[in-house]
């Protein structure tokens, strides 16, 4: 096993050693990366501690709370559902001390340090399998506990990422770029390779925590799909499980970009190291998958295609020398086409979409303008497929839906040759 | 604050429950004796016990070890006569050893004179010193003890054309003590054995002395009015004896079998002993904190008896559904080890023949509040026979050399009462009392050792008991105070060495003496005392300000 490194640039403070030394040994373990989620966390925990004394009373568990400097109250919260024997007759009653400890790093949003500290703290305690919660999950049923580390703590597999029932307009980031990108490079159907509820083996999180730049600041952003990769990469089991209803979440257009560093960024970076993984790879294979997906009745989303279509056209027109340096001319003259017609609404087409994601992947590997600044260009381009994802389908039923994301990753995994073409130049 | 004045001899006895029939037999017959015993006393003198309890040695069918009373003014006569009992009386006696008795009250067997003219006939006059009935009906929320072999608490009687109500087996029929004669009698067998000279009682099943419509017929107040009138009896024409309930209750079921410090002297702790079991599979003090927390005050006459194992199986009454499933699929994977709502195995099976579990859980049993009760042929880590039926597998033939019978009977082998263990871990030729007399680190040296510490002090037995509560919760530790006599005790419950800080702080100034080694260790200051614990390592410290 990987040794965590203790030295000046350790994630743990004495104070949260300590806390761990109280902990122990684990079977199981819990993280929940925080900042300033005291609005929502307390249900959230509580149905964690619920999940963890049904699905596995006789296990040894703990919540790791990985908080980013709250200053709600949010750790507080989370130690409440420690369960000891100071507390006489709590409720609910389990078989044995449950700890709830929390920890605070610098004052900080970045979830790579959450999950380098759950990590540390996995590895110390030799956690046999570890669950990662997201705060803002309000969705998350008692279910989800076994459903995430059941797999892992008894079937031996050491990554299991989520599937949700989605509204079919909900994550098209990640229906028209992560998922089919992901697909076609790595050749695994993972639906939801940036996933914010997952759950890992003690092993895999051993090996990623010794091996990943953590100093690196678009690895650190992206961390949760760094370790998806490293599964890939390093042939550990994989598999998803359905944890239920997504619900959308409310997401304002300046979100975007933080929101494609994390997770394009992250997948970009990882062409790179991983290049003869990816390269030799054609095709897709499913990967196993657990629970059967439960219909539900989503909530109709409201979504101002207007004015996806003015930021494409906007972007386009004034980021044109920088799509000089990324895009081919061809494609750059195709995306200026449809950006000035007058046609409503135009169509990017798939072929052209997957063409200008691969070419931003390859000018991210060569580095031809800051790869931020790669990533930001990306946002105008990627809401221009938006607007024609959400026109192509507004009339159709989820099962078109489905059957027309299904044809952009046959597309990405077409047009995989192009990018190992350009990715040589 | 208690006082060492205060603390009466069962508070500081260190009990020692044996069954003549297994332990030595002085004849060659193949069954265990008084005499056999009394040649046994040095032995157990030498462990540094100090008193015995004995399971019933009286006239019986033996369909259920002798609880199946048939005479309770008599000796079997395969342990010998009421006249070796009074020669072994006087020998352990001698040794400052005293010897409490078995009171199977609730019952008699079936074969007994009383019950035989009671179902004679109806008129006949001991007809109500049982409790008859024409209909199986009666007391339905009463449940049933033994439910691997009974269906339910009435028995047909074909003499007297009536059932007859039992709470244990149906050649077991309850004594009616709604009656004032059967009260009287009871009383009458006491004073019996009172006069010869035993030193208290063991009574068993007391919770189940009178019955009532609409109840469980468990801790009913007139059967705690039965036990205050026999205890006020026995101030008055035996002052210094001792009665030690047998309660299979919750804490707060048994907090009454005190009062008020006039019905019980002594009762078993019986829902901290699985616990005690559970915290060290689970590596973790909740759940014995929890029961002890849950555990009222009791009167300071008054005295827990803790013991680890005995006779029965080791009981899980006392335990949630969840606790008992996590321990028989910890303790008895094999179902063949589950009797009734128990595991029915000794002390070192149970703890995978780990010296180390073994020492630990020792060390609770003599550290906890309350007086301790140790199991024949336990200080040895004897093993069990599950292939024998009942409770029997841990009432086989205490192993007292590698040699014929292991020294327990020069009889052929087939004439024992029952076979010795024989597996290669636990048979006797591994296992026996020569062998580890003769090696200073055995666990019979080991256990003598132990009660020798125990008994350098009154705390241990009078004193009161604090929790501290370390943030890990793999160490269980308490303080133990008497007057100005103060120890720290603090258990390592997990398999792994362990880290622990303690809070001190109002101790500050003194400095440890561990009592083993008498070894001193740093003096408390203000910042919180770190102690490190190997595996199931515990530590007993005296707290000394010099």
């Amino acid at each position: 096993m990987a040794e965590v490194k203790l030295a000046e640039e350790s994630v743990l403070t004495d104070d949260f050693l300590r806390q761990l030394i109280d902990v122990g040994e684990v079977d199981i373990l819990v993280g929940v990366p925080t900042h300033n989620n005291a609005k929502t966390i307390g249900p959230i925990v509580e149905t964690i501690q619920a999940g963890i004394l049904k699905f596995f009373p006789r296990e040894r568990a703990a919540i790791i709370n990985a908080d980013g400097g709250s200053r709600d109250g949010t750790p507080k919260l989370i130690a409440s559902a420690a369960i000891h024997d100071t507390r006489p007759n709590s409720k609910p009653y389990a078989l044995r001390t449950f700890h709830s400890i929390s920890t605070q790093y610098a004052s900080s949003l970045a979830l790579g340090t959450a999950l380098r500290t759950i990590m540390a703290a996995a590895e110390l305690l030799r956690a046999k399998a570890c669950a990662v919660i997201s705060p803002e999950s309000t969705q998350i049923t008692a279910d989800w506990l076994t459903t995430l580390l059941r797999p892992i703590y008894t079937e031996e597999f050491d990554l299991v990422l989520p599937t949700y029932s989605r509204h079919r307009f909900d994550g098209i980031l990640l229906t028209n770029l992560l998922y089919p990108m992901t697909r076609a490079l790595y050749g695994l159907k993972i639906r939801e390779p940036y996933a914010l509820d997952f759950a890992f083996s003690g092993r895999l999180g051993s090996q990623f925590l010794a091996q990943n730049a953590w100093h690196d600041e678009t690895a650190q952003a992206g961390s949760e799909t760094q370790l998806t990769l490293a599964a890939i990469a390093g042939e550990y089991r994989i598999c998803q499980s359905f944890l239920g209803a997504k619900e959308h979440a409310e997401r304002h257009s300046a979100d975007l970009v933080p929101a494609m560093r994390q997770t394009v960024g992250a997948l970009f970076s990882s062409l790179e190291p991983n290049f003869s993984l990816w390269n030799a790879r054609t095709g897709s294979q499913p990967i196993p998958t657990t629970g059967a997906a439960r219909e539900f009745i989503p909530e109709p989303l409201r979504v101002n295609r207007k004015r996806l279509r003015e930021m494409f056209s906007t972007g386009v027109a004034e980021l044109e020398s920088v799509f000089q340096s990324i895009l081919s001319p061809s494609t750059l003259a195709e995306l200026q086409r449809i950006a000035r017609t007058e046609d409503v609404p135009f169509r990017y087409s798939a072929e052209l979409w997957v063409k200008t994601v691969y070419e931003f992947a390859a000018a991210y590997h060569q580095s031809v303008i800051s790869r931020d600044h790669i990533i930001q260009a990306l946002a105008p381009l990627f809401r221009g497929r938006a607007f024609t994802f959400l026109t192509e389908n507004i009339n159709g039923s989820d099962a078109d839906v489905e059957n027309n994301i299904e044809s952009l990753c046959l597309e990405f995994e077409r047009t995989k040759p192009y990018l190992l073409e350009i990715w040589k130049r | 604050m208690p006082s060492k004045q205060d603390v009466p001899w069962y508070k500081l006895a260190i009990i020692y429950q044996a069954h003549v029939r297994t332990f030595y037999d002085s004849n060659g017959d193949g069954v265990g004796d008084f005499q056999g015993l009394d040649q046994k006393l040095d032995y157990l003198q030498e462990l540094g016990i100090n008193t015995i309890w004995l399971m019933p040695f009286f006239p019986s069918p033996l369909r259920d070890d002798g609880y199946d009373i048939s005479d309770y003014y008599s000796v079997h006569s395969s342990y010998g006569t009421l006249e070796d009992f009074r020669t072994f009386l006087k020998s352990a006696h001698a040794r400052q050893i005293r010897v409490i008795i078995e009171m199977v009250a609730n019952h008699t067997s079936d074969q007994h004179p009383w019950f035989q003219q009671s179902r004679s006939s109806r008129e006949n006059p001991l007809r109500d010193w049982y409790v008859w009935s024409d209909s199986d009906t009666g007391y339905p929320e009463a449940r049933i003890n033994f439910v691997d072999s009974e269906l339910s608490n009435w028995a047909w009687d074909p003499i007297s054309k009536s059932y007859y109500w039992h709470r244990f087996f149906s050649h077991q029929p309850d004594l009616n003590y709604d009656n004032p004669a059967v009260r009287e009698e009871m009383w009458n067998v006491m004073k019996f054995w009172l006069e010869i000279g035993v030193d208290g009682f063991r009574l068993d099943a007391v919770p189940y002395l009178v019955e009532r419509e609409g109840t469980s017929c468990e801790n009913l107040p007139e059967t705690h009015a039965i036990l205050k009138e026999l205890r006020r009896r026995l101030d008055e024409q035996f002052p210094g004896k001792m009665l030690l309930a047998e309660a299979n209750q919750w804490p707060v079921d048994l907090r009454p079998y005190f009062a008020d410090g006039n019905e019980f002297h002594m009762a078993f702790h019986f829902p901290l002993m699985p616990r005690m079991f559970m915290g060290v599979k689970l590596e973790d003090r909740k759940p014995i904190t929890e029961i002890l927390q849950q555990t009222p005050e009791i009167p300071l006459s008054c005295q827990w008896c803790l013991f680890l194992r005995n006779h029965d199986e080791l009981t899980l009454e006392m335990l949630t559904n969840v606790e008992r499933d996590y321990m028989n699929d910890t303790y008895a994977k094999d179902k063949e080890m589950r009797l009734n709502l128990g595991i029915r195995r000794r002390l070192a099976p149970l703890l995978d023949n780990d010296r180390r579990r073994i020492e630990l859980m020792h060390g609770m049993l003599m550290s906890l509040p309350g007086t301790p009760s140790i199991y024949y042929g336990d200080e040895i880590g004897m093993g069990d026979n599950i292939k024998l039926g009942d409770r029997n597998g841990v009432r086989t033939p205490m192993q007292w050399s590698g040699g014929w019978n292991g020294g327990f009977s020069a009889a052929e082998a087939e004439k024992l009462y029952a076979p010795l263990v024989q597996d290669p871990v636990y048979g006797y030729p591994a296992v026996n009392v020569v062998s580890q007399k003769r090696t200073e680190h055995s666990l019979l040296n080991w256990i003598a050792r132990i009660i020798a510490v125990r008994k350098t002090t009154n705390v241990f037995g009078g004193g009161s008991i604090e929790f501290l509560y370390p943030a890990n919760h793999r160490i269980l530790a308490y303080v133990r105070q008497l007057e100005n006599e103060t120890i720290l005790v603090v258990n390592n419950l997990s398999n792994a060495a362990q880290a622990v800080e303690l809070d001190l702080r109002r101790y500050k100034g003194n400095i440890l003496i561990e009592m083993f080694g008498k070894n001193i260790f740093p003096r408390v200051g203000d910042l919180p005392y770190l102690l490190t614990l190997g595996p199931y390592q515990f530590y007993w410290f005296r707290l000394r300000r010099i």
